[in-house]
């Protein structure tokens, strides 16, 4: 009954590749811009503090698919020539996911006490190295099954990005289907592998979740 | 020297410092003691800046944090400071903590600032200690790898921000150990505490504060035995209790 899985085999294998590839880029972008903006929401000076709230506040209240959309079209204009959807996606990815992620490590900074950061200071470390050395790591550690599950998301999210034509999982199960005709089976498989990930990545955040919590180090 | 000039500090409207006049020469120790609120751990933020005042003029050695153009990190290089509640690193083991600013800050090689380190952990007792991460630690432990932390970067300073209040009883000693062994090596030292046997054996002033104001100031036996105002006899009378 799966023959026609079987069959598209390394083509749908080929879109999983892609899910993973666009994943990576959004995590590790989504990641450092988001260490950056967390900072930048805890600032003092208005000049960063006001723009990079307004961006939070706005991406957070639109719809991710919208932005993935919207990128892709003006894109061409600003640049002056049409863009791939897979460097198109990635970059509205990093810019949506950074708004998430900066949040999860505002509230991870605002967990470390002010005297831990003079601390730092008093011993000559500059904001940079305080947060390159102190606060970076340690909300990163404290923030570690916040930051795994808005991954999860991330991953399951780039599936929004058949929207643009990119051959990403969904995207190859729905050209599979046009010509097949197999809705129930390709897109119950794509649902499994998504689960597989997926729930492998849960049981993760709650391992990270007791390991830290036994260490007793934070 | 540090030169503490008619410092005034308002936090909104409430103020907190009130025209503080104070001179530390290099080999003094000072003690700051008086009732909690009083300013004191304020002024120790004030002297390294790590909080701006309003009015008036802090010199540290000829420079003014006056300044605007003053680097308050290099300042901060030749102050250490050590907190009430310890305000070590979770995530490094003891060794790390002390290592941090001079392999960052000072650039030296990782070998050397770990001798260095050894070192430091040594002379504070616990080199035994220099691999396990603060949450091993007791709090007597944790304050002296805090001592060393800041040693590291061999200030010309240290100020102290009630280091043995938040300790239990019997962990008090070895802290103040480390303290008094440091005074009579010739360090500047600048203690905000209410441990009138350290300030007995080691303090060359006491300064007592009262809502935001230096009230008193004196040698311990000037202050001990015949205090001027009545608020120094109520507090004296209470830690004494």
């Amino acid at each position: 009954m799966f023959d026609v899985v079987f069959r598209n085999f390394g083509f749908l294998m080929g879109g999983l590749w892609v899910t993973v590839k666009l994943s990576i880029f959004a995590l590790v972008g989504g990641i450092f811009l988001g260490m950056l903006v967390g900072l930048a929401r805890l600032s003092k000076k208005p000049w960063v503090y006001y723009p990079i709230t307004g961006y939070v506040n706005f991406l957070r209240n639109v719809p991710l698919i919208l932005v993935i959309f919207w990128f892709y079209f003006v894109m061409p204009i600003l640049v002056g020539q049409a863009i791939d959807p897979f460097p198109s996606a990635v970059i509205s990815f990093i810019v949506f996911e950074a708004t998430y992620f900066g949040e999860i490590f505002r509230a991870g900074y605002q967990t470390i006490s002010r005297d831990l950061i003079n601390a730092s200071y008093s011993t000559g470390l500059t904001y940079a190295q305080t947060a390159r050395y102190i606060s970076i790591p340690i909300a990163f550690r404290r923030m570690l099954p916040s930051l795994i599950t808005q991954s999860i998301v991330t991953f399951q999210d780039t599936s929004l990005a058949f929207v643009i034509g990119l051959p990403e999982l969904v995207r190859r199960a729905s050209i599979v289907d046009n010509l097949e005709v197999r809705s129930i089976q390709l897109f119950g498989f794509a649902a499994m592998v998504y689960f597989i990930f997926c729930y492998v990545g849960s049981r993760s955040s709650r391992h990270f979740e007791e390991k830290s919590r036994k260490a007793n180090i934070l | 020297m540090i030169e503490i000039k008619n410092v005034s500090k308002w936090f909104g409207d409430f103020q907190v410092l009130t025209e503080i006049n104070e001179t530390i020469d290099r080999g003094q120790t000072v003690v700051i003691c008086g009732p909690s609120g009083s300013g004191k751990s304020t002024l120790l933020r004030c002297i390294n800046g790590l909080e701006p005042y309003q009015k008036g003029e802090i010199i540290v050695d000829g420079t003014s944090l006056n300044d605007p153009k003053v680097n308050r990190y290099k300042l901060r290089e030749k102050i250490g400071m050590v907190f009430q509640r310890f305000e070590l690193y979770p995530h490094m083991t003891a060794l790390q903590n002390v290592t941090l600013a001079p392999i960052k800050v000072r650039k030296w090689p990782k070998k050397k600032a770990e001798e260095k380190a050894m070192q430091l952990l040594e002379r504070v007792g616990i080199p035994e200690k220099a691999h396990s991460h603060p949450a091993n630690l007791s709090g007597g432990q944790q304050q002296r790898v805090a001592i060393a932390r800041s040693l590291a970067m061999e200030p010309a300073y240290m100020m102290f921000d009630e280091p043995t209040s938040a300790l239990d009883p019997e962990m008090i000693k070895e802290v103040l150990d480390v303290m008094i062994d440091l005074a009579k090596e010739g360090m500047t030292m600048l203690c905000v505490t209410h441990e009138m046997g350290f300030a007995r054996e080691v303090a060359d002033e006491i300064i007592f504060m009262d809502a935001g104001r230096i009230v008193e100031r004196g040698t311990y036996e000037e202050f001990f035995n015949n205090p001027q105002t009545q608020r120094a006899k109520d507090f004296l009378s209470q830690i004494l209790q």
